[in-house]
């Protein structure tokens, strides 16, 4: 089989059309010169040589005073504020979120009375600055002297000194469990929200019990949108405890200020918080990524 | 032959929609019902009230002898705990247009899923069962993959062998390919004739003429709510009594 038929005319390959030589219709053979970005490269080097003063300064700027930084950042009354700081943080993270996936799945619920509770509770403490919050519940024993456990309006079984029950180190840690539970509510809520309803469905549709369908089918999916809003509060939190200072509780942010109210080294001891701030929320960032990773199982993305 | 699915003058609106206007069906046990009609007809709907997903709220619906979603007591009907509605439905497999598959469970999780925690089956027993559903589905190669690695047509079988894992007596299908890209609605097609070959009581729910006229025992055509005409594939794909049903094959044929 021949692709020209005997009627065309014949076809002179060697004969290239008029206008045309022949290395401007073979563009292979050349030579490709990029796009240059000259504005670029003079961005770099501002930036370049505005990095390198700063560095150079950490080193020869003796009001960094690093013997001093040294010197405290593995104090022993430093070591154990930061383990203050981690203590608020967990109990923080855990009864915040505890509390926060309770009242997601009263929002979403189908009963008006616990769809407004949450609301409201939501509502009153994402208003109320964690601040404000804190003093009060430090301030707790002013209003209630004594704190009962019994039947509602009738007789009680166990009465508290609210003073001694509610220390300053819990009520730091009422204070912020409570306000990130409205937080943790809200995030949850978002996560189970963006699970297709057709998960629900199928698994209703193959009888998997209730509470089933919850833990195996839909918190699975919903981890993959919790899990990054989840991180950035549990790091703001692990910061926001140096807010606790107000207290009197030895976390880092206040003994670091004890220490140089005494010596007068503001700056070293602020770079000693600020060092371990950085160091563990690395952490907590490497935490999260392989805690992501086990919840992206299956995932094309 | 007994009726599998008896469907008493069911009625469903969705606000001040009625999407279902009184549906009187009877499906026997072994045979293939396929039903027909333009979207918004209520097709899906009703099929979805014969497993509970949708109340009806009118009329009832009877499986294999036993009231979805009520006990009757008395002159009374008492509305089922949604933990009995949860045991009613493993009788009942569907499967759905868009699959819905679990997507962080690879394929034989997914299958064995609803046998383990509905059923309370042993993880061993639902495994060995599942791998032999898959087998016949044709997809024993792909029980560790995850749903998101499987073409549309992979997915919607293994939809079907996780139906099946319940050993249903009823299997209800809701646009089972429409979903596909043309050249896969054959594949999930063949697995359906198969299970409809071995006498699997099947409610399709489709737009696939060829489909119905080769495996339906009754055609069902539904428009606005009610079913026009029912009877022998031949009789109403090929000689239609209803005009609605005559325009409606006129524009999908």
């Amino acid at each position: 089989m021949t692709l020209i038929s005997a009627g065309d005319p014949p076809v002179d390959k060697a004969t290239p059309p008029p206008g045309r030589t022949p290395a401007a219709d073979d563009y292979s053979t050349l030579k490709v010169v990029p796009v240059r970005h000259p504005w670029r490269w003079a961005a770099v080097v501002v930036t370049a040589v505005l990095l390198v003063q700063f560095a150079h300064g950490l080193f020869t700027n003796p009001g960094w005073e690093w013997d001093v930084f040294a010197r405290f950042f593995t104090a022993e009354t430093i070591l154990k504020a930061v383990w203050v700081t981690l203590q608020l943080t967990f109990y923080g993270t855990a009864l915040g979120f505890a509390l926060g996936i309770v009242l997601a799945f009263m929002r979403l619920s189908a009963s008006p009375f616990l769809k407004s509770v949450a609301f409201a509770y939501i509502w009153a403490f994402r208003s109320i600055p964690l601040i404000v919050q804190l003093l009060f519940w430090f301030n707790l024993a002013y209003l209630y002297k004594e704190l009962q456990f019994g039947i509602p309006f009738g007789p009680g079984f166990f009465t508290f000194d609210t003073m001694g029950l509610v220390g300053a180190m819990s009520a730091a840690v009422l204070g912020l469990a409570l306000h990130q539970a409205a937080y943790a509510a809200e995030i949850v809520r978002g996560g189970v929200l963006a699970v297709d309803s057709g998960q629900l469905e199928a698994a209703a549709a193959l009888g998997i019990p209730r509470l089933r369908q919850l833990r195996r089918i839909v918190l699975p999916q919903a981890m993959r949108s919790i899990l990054p809003n989840a991180a950035n509060e549990i790091i703001s939190l692990f910061k926001g405890t140096s807010i606790v200072s107000v207290m009197a509780i030895g976390e880092l942010f206040y003994q670091v200020q004890v220490v140089y109210g005494r010596n007068g080294r503001v700056v070293p001891l602020l770079m000693v918080a600020t060092v371990w701030y950085i160091l563990l929320t690395t952490a907590l960032s490497v935490v999260q990524y392989y805690v992501e990773r086990h919840y992206a199982k299956g995932a094309a993305r | 032959m007994s009726a599998m699915v008896e469907v008493r003058s069911v009625h469903k609106s969705f606000g001040s929609l009625e999407v279902l206007r009184g549906i009187d069906l009877e499906v026997r046990t072994g045979e293939v019902t396929v039903i027909l009609g333009p979207s918004g007809s209520g097709k899906s709907t009703l099929l979805r009230t014969i497993n509970h997903l949708e109340k009806v709220d009118n009329g009832w619906i009877s499986v294999d002898g036993t009231l979805v979603g009520y006990r009757r007591s008395g002159d009374k009907l008492y509305e089922l705990r949604e933990r009995e509605v949860l045991k009613q439905r493993t009788q009942i497999g569907f499967v759905f247009q868009n699959f819905n598959l679990f997507p962080h469970l690879t394929v034989l999780e997914n299958v064995t899923e609803a046998p383990v925690a509905a059923l309370g089956r042993s993880k061993k027993d639902a495994f060995a069962a599942a791998e032999k559903l898959l087998d016949r589905v044709g997809l024993a190669d792909k029980a560790t993959a995850y749903p998101k690695q499987l073409s549309g047509g992979q997915q919607q079988r293994v939809a079907i062998a996780r139906a099946l894992a319940l050993e249903p007596k009823l299997l209800l299908f809701d646009e089972p390919t429409s979903a596909l890209d043309p050249e896969l609605v054959g594949e999930v097609l063949d697995v359906i004739k198969d299970l409809a070959l071995q006498g699997t009581t099947m409610i399709v729910v489709t737009h696939e003429i060829g489909f119905a006229r080769e495996v339906a025992d009754t055609v069902v055509f539904m428009d606005e709510g009610r079913i026009v005409e029912q009877g022998a594939p031949a009789d109403v794909l090929d000689a239609p009594q209803h005009e609605r049903t005559r325009a409606f094959l006129s524009k999908v044929l």
